[in-house]
């Protein structure tokens, strides 16, 4: 029965979505809208089993002293603490969302900024590795390397000083082999996801079950 | 000091001398201001042209599925396309992918409608304009009058109105977006009874003239991330609605297969992509002046000319030597 269930609601469900994208007829579009009444509420519940087990995973980490488990209050404490700043905290002593609040302040001024320097320090990472990675090795890492430096040049307007052919000759490789290359791993990709869909919807694929009813 | 000694310490050079490096080139052009020319690209001109070719009857969306990490190439993309949008009187609805997204499209419309922007618009909220709307009126250019005739005057420096409602309207973040973008389709009400400032949507007259995704003109997904592809998937696929993508320069060559089969009317991809589109709105009259896009590609620039220029000591090190020999003397490649 645990097994069963979920089965079919999957085997109903994907042929029934399936079948409805491709029917432009009234009660094809009510099915749809059903769903998408339904979908978010559902994938709520999702929203409450990842934040249990976040939570178990380094509730035990701490208390078993792993290695760096200090760092999972660093994920616990902030999880816990900004719902209950923004939700619950009293509006009389920095509760709240909008600003100014305790929530927003920490949001505008820590996470958005974290966010942004993480990403920033990229480009020194980057500068870094193609000092160290990009050798003239072989035939086809020179064709890497070459390629590399002609839509970099391209890409800015210094390239277009040094020659006009630099940001043709980097166009023509991003729209080109660049395109060529993509359009294959997509369509492996797709025809993978493809295949990957139909093995869940017909039963063969039960990983995601998780081992229930074994 | 031997020879090779030499070359063996450039290849092992501490790289914290390459960020020194890079810091420099970071900060240096913002002072110096190089102002190099920017060619613009078909991918570019595509969704500029897009864009200019709409009216007042006409709609967009700007989807903003970015997160601070990106904001440094994906903001001016909105930014720039907002502002066409608001010179050809064109309704912007925006929308957040997720909940830091939404503080972002709060960050893009701030700017635009800031009196501290060169060439900004003057902001009209929804709940000033009500009287207005309360008199039936829904042409803009009869609610521009209507609200000059009540003493409203156009400040100094600003490039016209934006009437909440009529102009834009902050849709913003809905939990699971891909299925939003899907009910938009039918119907963008229904998804978004109120917008981010608690506004009823339904009373805006922008919804009135464009109920759903089938009846705007394009969406721009201002992207840091694979959510671009869920507009082609779920809108583009489905109701033939035009996408265009404003994405990273490090996403750009994975979507240039759409663009090749017209899922895409065009791409933005970095900073670069920003700052053509500055330049089209600069040199057509839309803006006053380039934007922060046209002034950071004199970094990137420096920047990559920095990386090229270490590419090639690397390479003149690794070959003077003789490191090439040594490795295949080892063991081969």
């Amino acid at each position: 029965m645990k097994r069963t269930v979920p089965l079919l609601i999957v085997l109903v469900g994907g042929i029934l979505m399936m079948v409805q994208y491709f029917i432009p007829h009234q009660v094809s579009q009510s099915i749809f809208n059903y769903y998408t009444d339904w979908a978010p509420i559902v994938s709520s519940f999702a929203l409450i089993l990842g934040i249990g087990s976040l939570t178990r995973v380094h509730a035990h980490k701490i208390r078993r002293k792993a290695d760096n488990w200090q760092y999972s209050w660093a994920v616990l404490i902030p999880l816990y603490l900004m719902p209950v700043l923004g939700l619950i905290w009293p509006k009389s002593m920095g509760g709240g969302m909008d600003a100014p609040s305790i929530f927003h302040f920490m949001y505008m001024y820590i996470q958005i900024p974290i966010q942004a320097t993480m990403f920033s320090l990229l480009a020194f990472y980057i500068a870094s590795a193609a000092f160290r990675a990009f050798r003239a090795k072989s035939a086809l890492a020179t064709v890497l390397l070459l390629a590399a430096v002609v839509v970099m040049l391209g890409q800015v307007p210094i390239g277009e000083l040094l020659g006009s052919w630099f940001p043709k000759l980097g166009l023509w490789i991003l729209r080109y082999p660049n395109l060529a290359a993509k359009r294959a791993i997509m369509l492996g990709v797709g025809f993978g996801m493809l295949a990957t869909n139909l093995k869940i919807i017909f039963g063969v694929e039960r990983n995601w079950l998780g081992g229930v009813g074994k | 000091m031997s020879a090779v000694s030499i070359w063996e310490r450039m290849l092992n050079i501490d790289r914290r001398w390459i960020f020194l490096g890079i810091g420099i080139v970071s900060v240096v052009p913002f002072f110096l201001r190089f102002g190099l020319p920017v060619v613009t690209t078909d991918e570019v001109e595509s969704i500029y042209n897009y864009v200019d070719s709409l009216g007042s009857e006409d709609a967009i969306f700007v989807s903003f599925d970015f997160a601070p990490g990106t904001q440094a190439e994906n903001m001016p993309m909105a930014v720039a396309v907002i502002r066409h949008a608001f010179h050809n009187h064109v309704p912007v609805f925006m929308t957040a992918s997720f909940p830091i997204h939404q503080t972002m499209m709060i960050s893009a419309i701030d700017y635009v409608l800031n009196p501290q922007t060169e060439g900004f618009y003057q902001n009209v909220p929804f709940g000033e304009w009500e009287r207005i709307r309360e008199k039936g009126i829904t042409d803009r250019d009869e609610i521009v009058a209507a609200w000059e005739a009540e003493g409203n005057e156009l400040p100094d420096g600003a490039l016209g109105w934006a009437f909440e409602g009529r102009d834009y309207a902050l849709l913003g973040f809905a939990p699971v977006f891909n299925l939003v973008i899907l009910g938009m389709t039918n119907s963008i009400e229904t998804q978004y009874p109120q917008d981010i400032n608690g506004n009823p949507t339904g009373e805006m007259p922008m919804l009135h003239e464009h109920k759903s995704l089938r009846e705007v003109d394009m969406v721009l997904t201002c992207s840091g991330s694979g959510v671009c592809v869920w507009w082609v998937t779920f809108a583009r696929e489905k109701i033939g609605l035009p996408v265009a993508f404003g994405v990273t320069a490090v996403m750009a060559t994975d979507y240039y297969p759409y663009i090749q089969t017209g899922q895409v009317l065009g791409q933005m991809g970095g900073l670069r992509g920003a700052a053509e589109y500055e330049v089209m709105l600069e040199e057509n009259g839309i803006t006053p002046s380039t934007d922060k896009a046209f002034t950071g590609m004199d970094v990137q620039s420096a920047a990559h000319i920095l990386i090229i220029l270490f590419i090639i000591i690397g390479n003149i090190a690794y070959f003077a030597g003789g490191f090439h020999k040594k490795r295949l003397l080892k063991g081969g490649r």
